[in-house]
């Protein structure tokens, strides 16, 4: 809810589901590539970090009801969707699809390891946290998600079959922000751990 | 994975090229774009020639959202792994070329976007992307910007072209999107539809043709629930 507001986009009535893809995933300790060309555009020149709890896949599932859900959650993890921000605004204004801002190499950060299911618990009230350059910028809890675990399986699989391991990312709370090459950003969700991960720019070869 | 004809492939992604047709640019009343709009579809819409698509039932029985419609494209396969390439080596990193539908479910898609959302949902039911009915390598299509491209519908030509129409080429399109993303081999891109897009039916039998590669056939079926 507060990412809504901060975002001044309306509450919506279902899930806004979007797609990355698997080039955007690196793991703890690997280096987000601020792309060379958006660095150099003054337009475009916006990347944002939004930290978010994910959950991994167990089977293939589809038309899951809400009260099964866990039993198709392997575990919980912490992801990162790195976002071009100026470019997404773009496109949104110009309702177009969000895939150059979201899809980025190295635009998905994940890890540091899955928790299973059982030692999460409730996975609706864990605090949530995002560092950069060791101060806080993002802090919240996922007791304040929007739509709930159980409710998001049950809606996307109306759409989508699931596979063994795909990735499903909940959103970010308030408190986005732009990085920098050279900045650490470090993303931790309780009982599951810290993501860190150096943001460097891109060296092109010419 | 995915076997096309004889070939097996293992894509990692599915891109695809949005208003890439001038008269179906003019069809939808959407601006022309300066850069290529490029949206994903997720590998559950795969199905190869031949298999059903799949109408689903929540889109079937809403009223709101009872439109899917068909969109023949030209699509490529990457070759070998790619990052920022220039346009004049392009043909380097496809493998061949293939047929895609890019099956939509338009009034969500309308109704998406008119609230801002991203084109997600109406274009990723499964079953909404059949492809093949093979993959024709490079040395066999000399020029794939001179392909004629058509979609029948229970016989009736609705979609009828010729790739030359595509506003971004092929090169261009590949240098474009590696900017972006890293590309694999196996990855397919779709490269966008001609005019006449027109929605589907349970029933309906599909038999989307591009010159040099065939045709692929696919029947409507109504979701089992």
């Amino acid at each position: 809810m507060d990412h809504i507001e901060e975002t001044k986009l309306e509450v919506p009535k279902e899930p806004v589901l979007f797609p990355k893809t698997l080039n955007c995933l690196i793991s703890d300790g690997e280096p987000i590539i601020y792309p060379n060309w958006i660095f150099n555009n003054r337009k475009y020149k916006r990347v944002d970090y939004e930290v978010e709890l994910a959950f991994v896949i167990k089977d293939k599932c589809k038309y899951v009801k809400a009260n099964k859900a866990y039993d198709h959650i392997l575990g919980y993890t912490i992801f990162n969707d790195i976002t071009a921000r100026k470019i997404q605004v773009k496109d949104i204004a110009s309702r177009l699809p969000w895939f150059r801002s979201k899809a980025l190499d190295t635009f998905g950060p994940i890890g540091p390891r899955i928790v299973e299911h059982r030692e999460i618990g409730d996975p609706h009230n864990l605090k949530i946290e995002l560092k950069l350059n060791g101060e806080i910028k993002q802090s919240s809890n996922t007791k304040h998600l929007l739509f709930k675990i159980p409710e998001l399986l049950e809606n996307i699989t109306q759409f989508f079959t699931m596979e063994p391991g795909d990735i499903v990312a909940t959103g970010t709370p308030s408190g986005i922000g732009p990085i920098k090459p050279g900045d650490i950003l470090e993303a931790s969700i309780e009982k599951i751990g810290t993501l860190s991960n150096k943001v460097v720019l891109e060296e092109v070869v010419t | 994975m995915v076997k096309i004809g004889k070939t097996t492939i293992n894509p990692t992604k599915i891109v695809c090229l949005g208003r890439n047709y001038l008269d179906h640019i003019k069809e939808t009343n959407a601006p022309v774009p300066t850069e290529p709009v490029f949206f994903v579809k997720t590998l559950n819409t795969l199905v190869t020639d031949n298999e059903p698509i799949v109408y689903p039932k929540i889109l079937y029985e809403s009223e709101k959202y009872n439109r899917v419609d068909h969109e023949v494209e030209l699509a490529f396969i990457i070759f070998q792994t790619c990052k920022n390439i220039s346009a004049d080596v392009a043909f380097d990193y496809i493998q061949g070329y293939t047929i895609f539908l890019d099956m939509t479910a338009r009034t969500m898609q309308k109704s998406d976007r008119n609230i801002n959302l991203p084109w997600y949902r109406s274009k990723n039911f499964d079953s909404f992307g059949p492809i093949g009915p093979r993959i024709v390598p490079c040395s066999e299509i000399s020029d794939p910007h001179n392909l004629s491209i058509q979609l029948k519908v229970n016989g009736q030509i609705r979609q009828s072209s010729n790739t030359k129409h595509m506003l971004f080429k092929i090169p261009q399109t590949l240098e474009y999107l590696s900017k972006f993303v890293t590309l694999k081999r196996g990855d397919i891109i779709a490269t966008g539809t001609p005019s006449g897009i027109s929605p589907i039916q349970p029933g309906d039998v599909i038999e989307a043709s591009i010159e040099k590669i065939g045709t692929i056939t696919h029947e409507v079926i109504l979701e089992h629930v």
